[in-house]
């Protein structure tokens, strides 16, 4: 082991565990340490849940590629794909423990569950996709399961065609899991008709465009830091890059295109949101679509695949600004009160009923229909402790298991 | 039997006793009401937003019959008891808080902390404790309890442990303009029923599709 990834190892390791300590002076005190109130009841970890789900798209996108169209370029990066994918689709569950009160009572998800709520589908289908990534890992991994690691390998007689072959069979199952927990956790906030920024049907085809930017772009960052921006991967490089970029359009157009519609038809409600969106969060909006553009339209050019610190920022802008994407969902879903009315006699007027906290928050009164939420530290703590959590997995896979092609194949 | 309400606007006087009741009877944790009287159109209640308009809405569970909050409950911890009334397990709910985003009308409380130290954070004379003092099951679940659990969700529950007595909610008992009435509403010669029919009753958000059985009756013009 490298001294590099040894650093990384203890660097990730012990930012996890600050995060389980953080959780667990949670689970004693209570959601009190997150500053999250009744009016604006999700906050930094759902919005987790949505950045990480998304990460782990890369899995998918280099699948589909190899397999359903062909890309045999893009094959000494499946199983890195996979490994983010599992890493990333775990980290999405890990981030939703904390925002549970009582979690000890999970339990009862398998024992009474409600099987009208997306959030039943979410969590079956996470389960199903992160199974399905560690099982098409292994499969790849297969041929190479010899010598020290011989105990990890199921008998066969032909390990490289038994792989092969599996691989190709697994393949369109996990495609399926896998656009299954975008669609499935864009439906958890799409069907609330409750909250207008949420109830849009484009909200699932937008996070499968997300995903699949993102995803990749996570895909491109690791396998850029474990093989470096060689000639030899530039063509692969190429290749993530064009769908990225595409993948950033579709989105961007899928998001403007709801914002259109809405804005067009200019009632009350749509108003608040715009001015939310464009005003209270103007700048963060502006960062949330300038940023993946640009990021993704640096990541076509070979001068920034070639060279190891471009493409690393470039990569981090568009992560960066997805992740303000993915923190947006919340403000003008929250800020923007459904029990809204015009008082009789009062036509002009744009009533909210303020909704009670629930909480002491010092110098606020207890009845809010404004808040303007900003992570607590444990929040932060925890949020960045799953990071690090996804980034410790891909680093002793790494280390541990023949994840990386060698350099004689 | 359908449970339903109707809250008669031109009676209701936006004294708040029927907030200050339900708060006290359902020993509900400080900053957390379940029931809430404002001034629509006002930032300050009890303050007229314009001349000679003036109306007071109070707003509390809705007990909706396509309940989102019901839908969305991955363990259905949220559920509609026979009567009618939606109510939510304490032993079940697990605290995500998916219902509260669901629910159109934010009458969903999270206990953020244990509700002994939100009294000690609030500054509540110590020991003091208010409202019904014992558990209640209703159809064997436990929907009232006076020291929630921390971490799970509370809202109205039409006062279950009264109407389990054959009591009447403690809203409807102390509102002292007797702008309050619960009955059947599958009886078409209830009051409520009746009420409904003859007073253009409406409901809140009737868009969100929500089908609430709690009713308002129209307020007429003030008097300037
Ligand atoms: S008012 Fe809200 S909490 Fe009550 S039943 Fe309707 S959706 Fe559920
Ligand atoms: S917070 Fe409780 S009642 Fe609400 S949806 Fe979650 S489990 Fe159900």
């Amino acid at each position: 082991m490298s001294l590099k990834m040894r650093l990384g190892l203890v660097f990730s390791g012990a930012l996890f565990l600050v995060a389980v300590a953080a959780w667990i002076y949670q689970l004693k005190e209570g959601l009190i340490l997150t500053n999250m109130q009744n009016s604006y009841s999700w906050g930094l970890y759902i919005s987790g849940l949505a950045f990480f789900v998304g990460n782990a798209a890369g899995g998918l996108v280099l699948t589909s590629s190899i397999y359903l169209f062909g890309v045999k370029k893009l094959k000494p990066l499946a199983k890195l794909g996979a490994l983010t994918a599992f890493a990333n689709v775990t980290a999405a569950m890990l981030i939703v423990l904390p925002d549970i009160g009582k979690p000890i009572r999970l339990y009862n998800m398998l024992l009474h569950p409600n099987w009208m709520s997306p959030l039943v589908w979410d969590v079956i289908v996470l389960n199903l996709y992160a199974a399905a990534a560690a099982i098409y890992l292994y499969i790849l991994m297969l041929p190479e399961l010899t010598g020290r690691l011989g105990w990890l390998a199921i008998r066969v007689d032909d390990p490289h065609a038994f792989s092969e072959r599996w691989a190709k069979r697994i393949a369109p199952v996990a495609l399926l899991f896998a656009i299954g927990i975008h669609v499935v956790t864009a439906w958890i906030f799409s069907t609330q008709g409750a909250r207008d920024w949420w109830f849009s049907p484009v909200m699932a085809p937008d996070f499968v465009s997300v995903a699949i930017a993102v995803g990749t772009t996570v895909v491109l960052l690791a396998a850029a830091l474990a093989y470096g921006t060689g000639e030899k991967y530039q063509e692969a490089y190429r290749a993530l890059g064009l769908i990225i970029f595409m993948a950033t359009c579709v989105h961007l157009f899928l998001m403007a295109n709801d914002l259109v519609i809405h804005s067009w038809y200019g009632n009350a409600e749509t108003h608040r949101i715009m001015d939310i969106a464009w005003g209270d969060f103007g700048p963060a909006h502006l960062f949330e679509v300038a940023a993946p553009l640009l990021g993704a339209w640096l990541l076509m050019r070979p001068q920034i695949l070639g060279s190891l610190p471009r493409l690393l920022a470039s990569s981090a802008l568009l992560i960066a600004g997805v992740f303000v994407h993915r923190f947006l969902i919340m403000p003008a879903a929250y800020n923007n009160i459904p029990m809204t009315m015009t008082p009789f006699g009062l036509p002009e007027s744009h009533w909210s009923l303020p909704i009670a906290s629930g909480r002491f928050l010092p110098g606020m009164g207890t009845f809010l229909d404004q808040y303007a939420y900003f992570p607590s530290l444990v929040e932060v703590a925890i949020l960045i402790g799953i990071m690090a959590y996804a980034v410790f997995l891909v680093l002793l896979a790494i280390a541990r298991l023949p994840i990386l092609a060698r350099e004689n194949q | 039997m359908k449970m339903g309400m109707v809250i008669d606007l031109e009676k209701c006087i936006g004294c708040r006793s029927c907030m200050v009741a339900c708060k006290q009877h359902n020993a509900q944790p400080p900053q957390t009401w379940w029931n809430r009287v404002f001034t629509p159109g006002s930032h300050r209640h009890l303050t007229p937003p314009a001349l000679g308009v003036e109306f007071f809405l109070p707003v509390h569970c809705q007990h909706c019959e396509n309940a989102p909050c019901e839908k969305v409950c991955p363990v259905g911890a949220t559920y509609h008891a026979e009567d009618g009334a939606v109510l939510i397990d304490y032993e079940r709910c697990i605290g995500c808080r998916y219902c509260m985003s669901a629910c159109p009308y934010g009458v969903r409380q999270f206990n953020w902390e244990d509700p002994e130290k939100a009294h000690a954070r609030s500054e509540y004379q110590e020991k003091y404790h208010y409202g019904y003092p014992e558990d209640h099951r209703h159809e064997g679940r436990l929907v009232y309890s006076p020291l929630r659990p921390k971490g799970i969700v509370e809202k109205c529950t039409f006062c279950a442990q009264y109407r389990d007595k054959g009591e009447l909610p403690a809203c409807v008992r102390g509102c002292p303009g007797k702008a309050r009435f619960v009955g059947d509403l599958d009886d078409p010669d209830s009051d409520v029923s009746r009420l409904i029919k003859s007073r253009n009753a409406f409901t809140l958000l009737p868009e969100k599709g929500t089908k609430p059985t709690v009713f308002y009756l129209p307020p007429k013009a003030k008097e300037v």
